[in-house]
């Protein structure tokens, strides 16, 4: 089936890209506006095992940023894991598609073996849940959100980044952009439009730039020697710049993931 | 079932670092990975978890081959294993670039001592890997006698590296 795919428009990646995509295994945590772009970059760029992890059913909230979403989804309630299998399906059949509808702390067989991890969840806590689930399985993690912010009066600002951490590197909080103040500040408020304000363009940008940072790490298409990234989008402006809070809050080594935290707690070999 | 191994860039470039130093005798140097392990449904992950190279006076003069350890080498290796709960895998390199093999004389070696691991850590997987510059060969044991190829290593890193050998995850068994 891979002899009927034509990747010349995208050769310059690398003599061997089209195979080391399709050896990838890639786990998306969320498949909301930024999780079912990401499915669908990742199905067209040729990554051959994309395993998805959501525990949610579409609602008619989520229609108007939900790639591959239709009408008739949101009348059966379709789980939004099988929308964006049903995406990925339909771009290359010959991809392998895992799904679980299901919080990720429970589809964590979904993760372990991945190549890379995309973590498109809401709020502080989670992202820095999953990013520690990353380091635990020695994986790069790749994460993307956004957040709108009232002004005043009908001026809204919003804003989102893409953040990629490697193991062994500086983590989220080492980069200062997980904060004990944030963290007890989503307690009582994540957001002030409304719940977790969400639109597609946004959830777009970003999920491009994760998908760019996901190709700079699997392909020699350009020198990704950073060993991490934090990039900033400025949605009412409309650009993305690298964020300079990493220059001031890296102090050394990630002191935050110890080395012996590695593997399941409770490893036993099977048989 | 297959086995993946994963390691960070920087730790396997201490590694071979460490193993690329001359010794007074011994042809080559030689130490232990320690890992920690995950399983899936399909497969098992070893992850990296410290190096631990074998100490200079713990290696054996024999010229018949690149580096003979000691009782004590051993000894220490086991030591780690009981009382940190980790795997081990005994580790040297050839300094070559592309796929390594192992030796007979390497097979020969890793028959006596890797089932040991299993007296004082049964619940982890051991095993041996051979590093060249740019790649790795690895076997791994799930208990004292079932023994396979390592079937893909990721080298976790900018630019990632993942390296699929072309093993079928079958297990070998022997007495």
């Amino acid at each position: 089936m891979m002899a009927q795919s034509d990747f010349s428009r995208q050769s310059f990646l690398g003599q061997h890209s089209e195979q080391t995509l399709a050896d990838t295994r890639a786990t998306i945590v969320g498949l909301g506006g930024g999780g079912s772009h990401i499915a669908q970059q990742l199905a067209h760029l040729g990554v051959g095992r994309i395993r998805l992890i959501d525990p949610q059913e579409i609602d008619n909230s989520n229609l108007n940023r939900l790639v591959g979403a239709t009408a008739k989804d949101v009348e059966e309630k379709t789980p939004k894991v099988k929308i964006a299998e049903r995406l990925i399906k339909g771009i290359r059949p010959w991809i392998e598609v895992d799904v679980a509808q299901a919080d990720w702390q429970n589809a964590d067989d979904l993760i372990k073996d991945s190549h890379v991890l995309f973590g498109c969840v809401d709020g502080y806590r989670q992202r820095m849940y999953l990013e520690s689930a990353a380091r635990r399985f020695c994986l790069p993690y790749i994460d993307i959100g956004m957040d709108v912010t009232h002004l005043t009066d009908e001026q809204y600002a919003i804003a989102g980044q893409m953040i990629m951490t490697l193991p062994g590197g500086p983590c989220m909080r080492c980069m200062g952009f997980l904060t004990q103040e944030r963290l007890e500040r989503e307690e009582n408020d994540y957001g002030d439009a409304g719940i977790n304000p969400q639109v597609v363009w946004t959830n777009g940008t970003l999920a491009s730039l994760a998908v760019g940072q996901f190709v700079r790490l699997f392909t020699p298409w350009f020198d990704g020697s950073r060993q991490f990234e934090w990039l900033e989008l400025d949605g009412n402006n409309q650009f993305v710049a690298r964020s300079r809070q990493p220059d001031y809050a890296i102090r050394g080594p990630c002191s935050h993931f110890p080395q012996t935290h590695l593997g399941d707690p409770f490893f036993e070999l099977k048989g | 079932m297959k086995t993946i191994c994963r390691a960070t860039g920087q730790f396997l470039k201490e590694v071979r670092r460490d193993l690329e130093r001359p010794h007074q005798f011994a042809a080559e140097r030689v130490g232990f990975i320690s890992v920690r392990a995950a399983n899936t449904s399909e497969n098992i992950v070893l992850m990296a978890e410290g190096y631990h190279p074998v100490a200079d006076n713990d290696y054996v003069d024999d010229p018949t081959v690149g580096a003979m350890m000691s009782q004590e080498a051993i000894r220490k290796a086991l030591n780690i294993a009981l009382l940190q709960s980790v795997g081990m895998f005994h580790v040297h390199m050839h300094e070559h670039n592309g796929r390594p093999n192992f030796s007979r004389t390497d097979l020969r070696e890793q028959m006596k001592f890797v089932p040991d691991f299993f007296k004082v850590c049964r619940n982890l997987p051991h095993g041996a890997i051979v590093l060249s510059c740019d790649s790795a060969t690895g076997r791994v044991w799930f208990n004292s006698t079932a023994v396979a190829d390592i079937s893909e290593f990721n080298i976790v890193d900018t630019p990632m590296k993942v390296d699929i050998l072309n093993s079928n995850g079958n297990v070998d068994t022997f007495a």
